[in-house]
C-alpha cells in the first residue's frame, strides 16, 4: 500500500510517511470487483445475444458452446448482480443509519454548477476549477446512472424472464418493448462505462483507490479539496458513542434482516417464478402417417393367368398300376395332362390366350390342336409334319424347349395327340 | 421355311433402320446436356422393335413365387412418349442381361423384388441423381430393411417417364412441375391429400399456379432429407424465406417480404436461426415457421378458422410450447411479423423511439464533457510550459 506514496509531492514531504486517507472501505471495494465482473459477463452475454448474428457476436457463442450456454451464463450473472445490490442497499442502510454517514452521494444543485463550474474553466471562462467534496459531480453522475440503469435492467429483465406473469396485469406488447428497453439499456450503460467511467478514472489518471482502497493527501487535495478540509477540521469521520452505536445495530440488524428476506425473497421469485416454455426439444409435429401408398393399380385382366390348370400329371406309380391291371395297347403314354403344363410355361407367355401370337393358342388342348390361323400346327401321330416340332426342333425360337420337353411332345404326338 | 426366313429380313431391317436413325440422332444431339448417348445398336444387341413384339402385347404376365403377378407388358404409346424413347435408348441398355430370347433365368420373388434388382441400372446413366439418393432419407429408409422406401423407377416409371427438365437450361418443365405432388402421393397420400387442401396445394392442384411450392421445393429431390432431423428444422425459416423474401413473388399477392427479418429479429427467431449457424444439427425447442402456420396444411393468416392472424387461432400455437398461458394477451408477446409503428405495437416503437434520442444525448453530453476536459488540461499545461 506503500508504493503508492513513493513520489510524494515536494511540498507534502516531512520525515514521517505522507498521510493517506482511506476512499473505500474492504466491503465497497469487493461489490465493486463483484459488480464489475458480473457487468462485464452481462455485457458480453448480453450483446452477443442483441446483435446476435454479426460475425463478433457468432464467435463468443460459438465459443459460449452455444446461445442457450450464453443465456445460462447471463442470468447467472443478473443473479449475481441482483444480489450484489440487495448487499449495496443493506450495507448502504448500516452506513446510514447506524454509523449515521452524511448522504454524501445524493445529487444537489451545487453538482450542477460544479459541472457548469468545471466547463467554463476547462474552456478557459474561468480562472479556477469547481472545489469538490467526497463524491464529484462526475462519480455521482456515474452511480446514479448506475442506479437507473439496475432498476431498468431489472424491471425489464424480470418482463422477458417471466413473460407469462407480465401479462397478468399489463398488455402482451410490454414483452417485446422490454426487449427493446433492455437492448438499449445496456448500449447506454456499456457506452456510458466506456466514455465515462473509462475516462475518468483510467485515461485522465488512472486512480487506483477502488482496489487499494486509499487516496494520497496530494490525490485528495486535487480531487476532493473540501472533504479533505473536512477531515482536516476534524468534521468528517467523527468517533461515535459505542453504546448509541450497538443501540442502533439493535434496531437496525432486525430491520435489516426482514428487508434483506423480503429482497432475497424478491429475487428468488424473480428467477424462478414461473416456468415459461415446457422444456420438450423441440415442439413436435402432429403426428403425419409417412407411408400410406395409393392402393396399386390392379393389372389389365388377364382372362387365364399361367398355369391355366392345374392339371397335376399322373404319378409315374398309378401309370404303371393302370399298364399292368389294363390292355398294354389301350392307355397312351403321354397326354395332354403332360404337355399341357409345358406349354403354359414355355410358350404361353406368347402363345397364350391373351396373346395368341400369330393366332396360335396353347393353353387348353382345343385351342392347340386349332392351330395357328394359317393351319394347324400339331398332326397327330405325325411329330415331322407338325409345324410346332418342327420350329422346335431347329432351336432358337422364343422360349426354346429343352431336349427332355422336346421328347415329351414328340411323344406325345406320335401316341396321337390325345387329351386323355 | 419361307416364313421364318423373311422373318429374319425383317429383324435385319428393323436392326440396321434402328442403327441409321440412332446415327443420326447422335450427330444432332447436343451432348452436354443429355444424361446418356444410345450406343448403335450392334449385331449381338437386339432393337427395341424387337423387343416390343412381344412386350408390347397386353396381358403378359408372370406369376412370381410369392403368387404375385408382374407384367410384362409395355404400354408402346406411353414409351414412345417417353424422354428415353426420345432419346433413342434401347430396351437392353438398362435391361443389360438380356441380348437374345430366351432370356436368361429371373431370380425374384415379388414384384418388388423386381424393381429393387432393376433400379440400380439407372446409375449408369444418372450416376449425378444417383448418387444423391444414396444420401437420401429414402436410401437409408432401405438399407435399414424398409423395402417399401423409394427408388428410382417408383418416382420415375422408365417406360413412360416423360422429360421433366428443359433440354437446354435445365429448368424443370411446368407440366412436369404439376404432376411432382402426385408423384409423391403414391406412397404418401394422406400427406397429398392435406397438402391439397393448403394455400400453397390448392394454387398448384386447382389453378396450376407455377410460384407455390410441391414437394421438392422444401423436401429436396433426390437427396431428400428426413424433415424431423433438427439439421432440417434449423433450416425451415430460410427454407420458407426463399420464396417469402423474394419481392417478385410475394408481390403478386401483396404478402410482406420482411417476415423473415421480423422473425430473426425475435427472440424465437434469433434462437434458431444461432442454432442454425453455430450447431445445425442440434435441436431446439423455440418455433420455426410450421410450428405456428402449419407444415403441408398451411393456410392464409386472415383465414376465419384457420387464420393464426386471428389471435383466438394463434393462442393455441403459443400454448403448445407454453401451456400455462390462459390469456390471449399473450400473443401480443410476438409481434406477428410486424414492425413496431405508431398503429402496431406502438409502445414498443416509442420506446425505441426514446432511446433513439436519449443514448445520444447522454452519450453526446458525456462525450462533449470528456472532450472538454481534455482540451482544457492541453491548454493549461501548455499554459504552464510557458510559464
Amino acid at each position: 500500500m506503500t508504493e503508492n506514496t513513493s513520489t510524494p509531492a515536494r511540498e507534502l514531504i516531512s520525515d514521517a510517511p505522507p498521510p493517506e486517507y482511506t476512499r473505500f472501505t474492504l466491503s465497497d471495494r469487493l461489490q465493486h470487483i463483484v459488480m464489475l465482473v458480473s457487468f462485464i459477463t452481462l455485457a458480453i452475454t448480453g450483446l452477443a445475444q442483441k446483435y446476435a448474428l454479426s460475425p463478433i457476436s457468432l464467435s463468443i457463442i460459438q465459443f459460449w458452446g452455444g446461445v442457450e450456454k450464453v443465456r445460462a451464463t447471463h442470468h447467472t450473472a443478473a443473479i449475481v448482480l441482483m444480489l450484489i445490490a440487495v448487499y449495496h442497499v443493506i450495507n448502504l442502510g448500516y452506513k446510514l443509519f447506524v454509523l449515521r454517514k452524511p448522504m454524501t452521494m445524493l445529487p444537489s444543485l451545487q453538482d450542477a454548477r460544479d459541472a457548469l463550474t468545471a466547463f467554463a474553466y476547462n474552456l478557459g471562462l474561468r480562472k479556477t476549477g469547481a472545489q469538490m467534496g467526497r463524491y464529484t459531480f462526475e462519480e455521482k453522475a456515474e452511480y446514479w446512472a448506475l442506479v437507473w440503469g439496475i432498476l431498468i435492467m431489472g424491471v425489464t429483465g424480470f418482463i422477458m424472464w417471466n413473460p407469462i406473469a407480465t401479462v397478468r396485469f399489463l398488455p402482451g406488447q410490454f414483452i417485446p418493448a422490454a426487449k427493446v428497453a433492455h437492448g438499449a439499456e445496456a448500449v447506454l450503460a456499456v457506452l456510458a462505462i466506456i466514455v465515462w467511467h473509462m475516462y475518468g478514472v483510467h485515461l485522465r489518471k488512472f486512480n487506483k483507490s477502488m482496489w487499494t482502497g486509499k487516496l494520497t493527501e496530494q490525490e485528495m487535495l486535487h480531487e476532493h479539496p473540501l472533504e479533505l478540509a473536512d477531515i482536516k477540521a476534524g468534521m468528517a469521520g467523527s468517533p461515535t458513542d459505542p453504546a448509541a452505536l450497538r443501540r442502533r445495530r439493535l434496531i437496525y440488524y432486525p430491520i435489516a434482516a426482514l428487508l434483506g428476506g423480503a429482497m432475497l425473497f424478491a429475487v428468488y421469485g424473480f428467477v424462478n417464478g414461473e416456468q415459461t416454455a415446457i422444456t420438450t426439444v423441440p415442439p413436435q409435429p402432429n403426428a403425419v402417417a409417412i407411408f400410406v401408398p395409393y392402393t396399386p393399380t390392379p393389372l389389365p385382366p388377364t382372362p387365364t393367368p399361367i398355369p391355366p390348370t392345374p392339371t397335376v400329371p399322373p404319378s409315374p406309380t398309378a401309370e404303371l398300376a393302370s399298364g399292368t391291371t389294363a390292355s398294354t395297347s389301350a392307355a397312351p403314354a403321354v397326354t395332354w395332362a403332360q404337355v399341357g403344363p409345358i406349354f403354359a410355361a414355355k410358350c404361353a407367355m406368347c402363345h397364350g390366350p391373351a396373346l395368341a401370337t400369330n393366332g396360335l393358342n396353347l393353353s387348353t388342348y382345343a385351342d392347340a390342336m386349332k392351330g395357328a390361323q394359317d393351319g394347324p400346327v400339331i398332326v397327330p401321330s405325325d411329330s415331322a409334319n407338325s409345324k410346332l416340332f418342327q420350329i422346335q426342333s431347329k432351336g432358337g425360337h422364343p422360349g426354346q424347349l429343352s431336349a427332355d420337353e422336346l421328347a415329351i411332345i414328340k411323344a406325345w404326338i406320335d401316341s396321337g395327340a390325345v387329351e386323355r | 421355311m419361307s416364313h421364318k426366313l423373311s422373318m429374319q429380313l425383317r429383324v435385319a431391317s428393323i436392326a440396321l433402320g434402328s442403327a441409321l436413325l440412332v446415327a443420326a440422332a447422335l450427330a444432332m444431339a447436343s451432348p452436354a446436356r443429355a444424361a446418356y448417348v444410345a450406343q448403335p445398336p450392334t449385331a449381338d444387341k437386339p432393337t427395341n422393335e424387337y423387343c416390343l413384339s412381344c412386350h408390347s402385347k397386353q396381358g403378359m404376365v408372370k406369376e412370381l413365387p410369392s403368387g404375385e403377378t408382374l407384367s410384362l407388358t409395355i404400354d408402346q404409346e406411353k414409351f414412345d412418349h417417353s424422354v428415353h424413347n426420345e432419346e433413342k435408348l434401347a430396351c437392353v441398355d438398362c435391361h443389360t442381361n438380356i441380348t437374345s430370347f430366351p432370356h436368361p433365368s429371373f431370380e425374384a420373388n415379388t414384384v418388388r423384388d423386381v424393381s429393387l434388382q432393376l433400379y440400380q441400372s439407372c446409375q449408369n446413366c444418372h450416376a449425378e441423381q444417383y448418387n444423391k439418393v444414396l444420401d437420401s432419407v429414402h436410401q437409408k429408409a432401405l438399407a435399414g430393411g424398409n423395402f417399401n422406401a423409394a427408388v428410382c423407377t417408383d418416382c420415375h416409371n422408365p417406360h413412360q417417364q416423360t422429360r421433366l427438365t428443359d433440354k437446354q437450361t435445365g429448368k424443370l418443365l411446368p407440366d412436369a412441375r404439376l404432376k411432382i405432388p402426385q408423384t409423391c402421393a403414391r406412397c404418401h397420400s394422406t400427406i397429398y391429400d392435406t397438402y391439397k387442401g393448403s394455400v400453397h396445394g390448392a394454387a398448384l392442384v386447382e389453378s396450376g399456379n407455377q410460384d407455390v411450392p410441391t414437394c421438392i421445393d422444401c423436401h429436396g429431390v433426390h437427396n431428400i432429407q428426413n424433415p424431423t432431423d433438427a439439421a432440417f428444422r434449423n433450416d425451415i425459416p430460410q427454407l420458407c424465406a426463399k420464396c417469402h423474401t423474394d419481392p417478385q413473388i410475394m408481390g403478386k399477392y401483396g404478402i410482406s417480404t420482411n417476415v423473415l427479418n421480423t422473425y430473426v429479429s425475435d427472440f424465437h427467431g434469433t434462437t434458431v436461426t444461432l442454432f442454425q449457424q453455430v450447431s445445425p444439427g442440434t435441436p431446439t425447442n423455440k418455433p420455426v415457421c410450421t410450428d405456428c402456420h402449419g407444415v403441408h396444411d398451411i393456410s392464409k393468416v386472415d383465414n376465419p378458422a384457420t387464420g393464426i392472424a386471428i389471435k383466438q387461432n394463434l393462442l393455441p400455437k403459443c400454448q403448445r410450447c407454453h401451456p400455462t398461458v390462459t390469456t390471449d394477451n399473450f400473443t401480443d408477446a410476438w409481434m406477428s411479423h410486424y414492425v413496431a409503428s405508431p398503429t402496431h405495437f406502438p409502445l414498443v416503437y416509442y420506446v425505441n423511439m426514446f432511446y433513439k434520442f436519449f443514448i445520444p444525448a447522454v452519450i453526446g453530453g458525456m462525450l462533449l464533457f470528456v472532450i472538454v476536459d481534455v482540451y482544457g488540461r492541453i491548454r493549461r499545461s501548455r499554459k504552464g510550459a510557458q510559464h
